[in-house]
């Protein structure tokens, strides 16, 4: 019987792509059959409401290599739907399963939802200009960017779980793994951040902002030039279409411009507010509330009166 | 009859547009401040072979049109006018180098100027009413197998910084209007370069008067033929100016586009001013006299290209923008106001800028003389 | 010395599109084409390796009538010849058209040593062209390439994930996608752009490549497409007293309940 796949080499993404998967499993009476590479991962994820979980047993531990392998597994059975988490691995499966199952791919996909027999989704073109509602025929194959979902509650009965040996592509080897460093902290799912931007001379003048921060009980962020070229902060924490998207309840952008590419990540965000000495920087016409002012006058001012406002 | 830039043209157009993003625009505002000559931007553009746009391939010149030049040149201006206006200087002096000079002047100076190895001025006018005529003049005596030069040129551009000066000269005082050209190397003894002028715009582009104190040179030192100076002055002079056209365009353009954004997000009495009535036709005629300019000036150059006579067009275009020119800043600084006015905005460098693209070469009532003539 | 193929895309400058006011479509009418951003580096990229090693470079596009437009920018960045494929069914064709018709083509063309594109094109970014290619071609690919380096026929491609990068090794032909951050795309020279004039532009038809119907028939279309505008209250306190315009920025973040 076809049915609709899902898989995430990242655990937190594969639990959250279930949420989805159930509700299609609603609409089309399909079975939501997870694949995995983890055993700690399977039993959550029959759990939390797959019908079958396969974990995909292999020597190595590269996800990439293990496309042909997941094709095999969802073509073989017959998918109506195939979810993937949209990391950088699962779009890399995803694009080389599409190929092989001759169906269209949608990535990055905001929502979803089965419509006339065919498939729904929306997501971002032209950098974020513009909002598309696609629409594939099925078999079809979407990616999921981490937290558009939250993971459902448990099932009342838990799927079955079955092992099968896979093959990995053996073709690329893969050395040299190094993690990039960083605090391991997860700006994406904080409530408040405070970004800071190309406005700051030095990165000495990040103290500037980490007190206010502080004294708002919010974490740091900061667009693209002060992660990738000035490296003043880690990847970890650069919003932007490259980097990450946020939707905090505030977020406070200091000495940032506003440029799309920055703005994509962040206008989910509840409150956006800014402050920039440049009347004209595009950033005030994307914000709530904003200050002309010289963000070194500005934020030691600013983190004094949030203090004596009480902080929360 | 095709009004657009061919492909090529246009991306020619388009490496100079970036070029400009990536070489110009990071130091434009600090050139302007301290006035000091880019030599590293020079060399980018050698490396680009814009120095030799307009040069055939065998001196190491790209072999492109003077339609792709004034497209070049205009858009170096939207970002930096000052080295838009070195890089015309260099090329009015490779071009006179290269057209009326021998093989051992072309030897020596050409293909240097255009790996920006060596920097070329031209060295015409004088503080005399025109060149040839005046206590000051440059004047070339002739002795032992050659020429010693005597007088002062003023408001030399490129001045200082140059290798080689293409300098206009008169060698019989009964004939003031048959100059002769001389490519004098700068090391000559007795060349005096005075100090680097103040000027108002353009800053980055030096300019200074160079006073000729019993300089020799040899007799191939002479450019063409003698007493044919000024048939090279004048051509060149015309080509130059069609290119400043351009320059002026590329800052009213530049000047056109800030004024315009800054209309859309500059908000009073709850709109932005774009929709202001006063600002749209500022923005308007502002917008209608590039648009004008860069067809005429382009239209000349096609003429240029196709070894027309252009004359006539180029004093058009000149005339027409030197009326115009400056109105294009007055008008986007009324657009920008108070905010305008502050030398943290282009704006104010840009009016000054756009001044030295009128004013010079050739005073206003020039080119009037020579359409009318032409037509009456 | 390496034969490499770029596949790139001719696209619409997002920057020129205007976001009608009255129904919030698109108005691309003033939108200028040019090189998709990342199809630039895979370009440069190529082109650095076969300054390097030795080799040759191609360029291989699939679009409507438009791609007769980037042609000489495109041979005046390196490569010296260009295969070009314009038809209709690009205005509508979906990532999955598109790896049909390249991979077509790439079986007609000699056999290439590196595919390289760019991570995803600036218009529509599906991220998914290398990987399809790979798969229909039966070849291993590694995408998101961050640096690339060739030491006889083996390839090493330095990738870069969210968390971490990696460093993958193959022999023999791969497909490879590059990030915007691997090189820094020159600016062609004049002399460059004058000599694409002479370098040999190949026309396919998409008639010789041998596709049925259904593999020209898109699996996805844009049903809806809706510019995006921010509706925020761009409340803008501009006071020359810094003091004063904290005072009400906090009084607003204390009214919105976030102090």
């Amino acid at each position: 019987m076809p049915g609709i796949f899902v898989f995430s080499e990242d655990s937190a993404l594969a639990k959250q792509l279930l949420t989805p998967a159930l509700e299609l499993k609603q609409q089309l009476s399909q079975p939501v059959t997870a694949v995995t590479t983890s055993e700690a991962d399977a039993k959550e994820l029959a759990a939390l409401g797959a019908d079958k979980v396969v974990v995909l047993q292999s020597t190595s531990g590269w996800t990439e290599g293990l496309s042909e392998a997941i094709c095999g597994l969802v073509s073989g059975t017959g998918a109506t739907i195939f979810l993937l988490g949209g990391t950088l691995r699962g779009k890399h499966v995803a694009a080389y399963v599409a190929a092989k199952l001759n169906s269209g791919m949608s990535t990055d996909a905001k929502s979803l939802k089965i419509e006339g027999g065919k498939l729904l989704s929306t997501r971002l073109l032209y950098a974020g200009l513009a909002l598309c509602e696609e629409e594939l025929t099925l078999p079809a194959v979407v990616t999921i960017p981490p937290r558009t979902f939250l993971p459902p509650n448990a099932a009342a009965k838990a799927g079955v779980i079955e092992t099968v040996k896979a093959e990995a592509d053996g073709r690329v080897t893969i050395s040299d793994v190094t993690p990039h460093g960083g605090t391991g902290v997860d700006i994406a799912g904080v409530t408040k951040l405070v970004a800071v931007g190309r406005g700051l001379r030095k990165q000495e003048d990040l103290k500037l902002a980490e007190d206010l921060a502080t004294a708002l009980h919010a974490e740091i962020a900061c667009s693209r030039p002060v992660a990738e070229d000035e490296h003043w902060l880690p990847i970890e924490r650069y919003v932007g279409i490259s980097g990450h998207t946020v939707k905090p309840e505030l977020y406070l952008a200091v000495g940032i411009s506003g440029q799309v590419q920055h703005m994509v990540g962040a206008r989910e965000s509840k409150v956006i507010a800014a402050v920039n000495n440049d009347e004209h920087a595009p950033i005030f016409e994307a914000a709530d509330y904003g200050i002309v002012g010289d963000l070194y006058e500005v934020l030691p001012l600013l983190a004094a009166a949030v203090r004596k406002n009480g902080g929360r | 009859m095709n009004f657009q830039l061919t492909e090529e043209q246009r991306l020619i157009e388009q490496s100079a547009h970036d070029f400009a993003k990536e070489y110009l625009d990071p130091v434009v505002e600090q050139l302007d401040h301290t006035g000091d000559f880019p030599k590293a931007i020079i060399k980018e553009l050698a490396n680009h072979d814009f120095l030799g746009l307009h040069l055939p391939a065998d001196v190491g010149g790209a072999g492109a049109g003077f339609v792709s030049y004034v497209a070049v040149i205009e858009s170096l201006s939207r970002s930096c006018a000052a080295v838009a206006s070195i890089m015309n200087n260099q090329a009015m002096v490779s071009y006179a180098i290269q057209h009326w000079g021998t093989e051992a002047q072309k030897k020596q100076y050409v293909q240097a100027l255009v790996k920006g190895e060596t920097i070329g001025a031209f060295a015409i006018y004088e503080h005399g009413p025109t060149p040839g005529i005046g206590p000051d003049a440059l004047a070339a005596t002739k002795r032992d197998g050659g020429y010693v030069l005597k007088g002062t040129k003023a408001y030399v551009r490129n001045a200082g910084e140059a290798g080689v000066y293409v300098a206009f000269a008169i060698t019989d005082s009964a004939e003031p209007n048959a100059l002769t050209a001389f490519v004098v190397d700068a090391k000559a003894t007795g060349l005096k370069v005075g100090p680097k002028l103040n000027t108002m715009g353009l800053r980055g582009c030096p300019v200074a008067h160079v006073t000729f104190d019993n300089v020799s040179v040899p007799e191939t030192a002479v450019l063409g033929a003698v007493k044919s100076g000024r048939e090279i002055a004048t051509r060149v002079l015309t080509l130059a100016s069609v290119a400043e056209a351009a320059q002026t365009v590329g800052i009213g353009q530049a000047a056109l586009e800030h004024a315009a954004l800054y209309a859309k997000q500059r908000v009073q009495f709850g709109k932005p001013v774009a929709t202001l009535q006063a600002v749209q036709t500022l923005l308007a005629e502002a917008a209608t006299d590039c648009y004008l300019a860069r067809l005429g000036l382009r239209s000349a150059a096609q003429l240029i290209e196709d070894a027309k006579p252009f004359e006539t067009e180029a004093a058009i275009v000149k005339s027409f923008l030197a009326r115009l020119g400056s109105k294009i800043l007055v008008d986007t600084c009324q657009v920008e106001g108070g905010m305008g006015y502050s030398e943290a905005m282009p704006l104010p460098r840009l009016f000054r800028d756009i001044a030295g693209t009128t004013l010079l070469d050739a005073p206003a009532d020039f080119p009037d003389y020579a359409i009318a003539a032409s037509i009456a | 010395m390496p034969k490499c193929l770029v596949c790139y895309k001719w696209t619409l400058d997002e920057k020129d599109i205007k976001i009608k006011p009255e129904d919030l479509s698109l108005d691309t009418s003033r939108a200028k084409g040019k090189i998709s951003d990342f199809d630039r580096n895979a370009i440069e990229e190529a082109t650095r390796i076969v300054e390097q090693h030795g080799g040759t470079v191609h360029a291989l596009t699939y679009g409507t009538s438009a791609v007769s437009e980037s042609l000489k920018d495109v041979l005046s960045r390196g490569p010296e010849t260009i295969y070009w494929i314009s038809d209709n069914s690009a205005e509508t064709a979906d990532a999955c058209v598109t790896a049909n018709v390249l991979a077509a083509a790439v079986r007609k063309l000699e056999s290439y040593d590196l595919i390289l594109c760019g991570e995803g094109s600036s218009d529509l970014f599906n991220q998914q062209t290398a990987a399809r290619l790979a798969a229909l071609l039966g070849l291993p690919c590694i995408t998101y390439v961050e640096k690339l380096s060739v030491e006889g026929d083996t390839v090493r491609a330095t990738r870069k994930l969210a968390d971490c990068t990696e460093v993958a090794t193959v022999k023999g032909p791969v497909v490879l996608s590059v990030l915007g951050t691997i090189n820094k795309p020159r600016i062609p020279s004049l002399k460059q752009v004058l000599g694409a004039a002479k370098k040999p532009k190949k026309e396919i038809k998409i008639a010789d490549l041998g596709l049925n119907a259904e593999q020209l028939h898109p699996k996805s279309i844009h049903k809806t497409v809706k510019g995006f505008v921010a509706k925020r209250k761009t409340i803008i306190y501009r006071e020359a007293n810094a003091a004063a315009n904290v005072g009400k920025l906090t009084s607003s973040l204390a009214a919105e309940g976030l102090l």
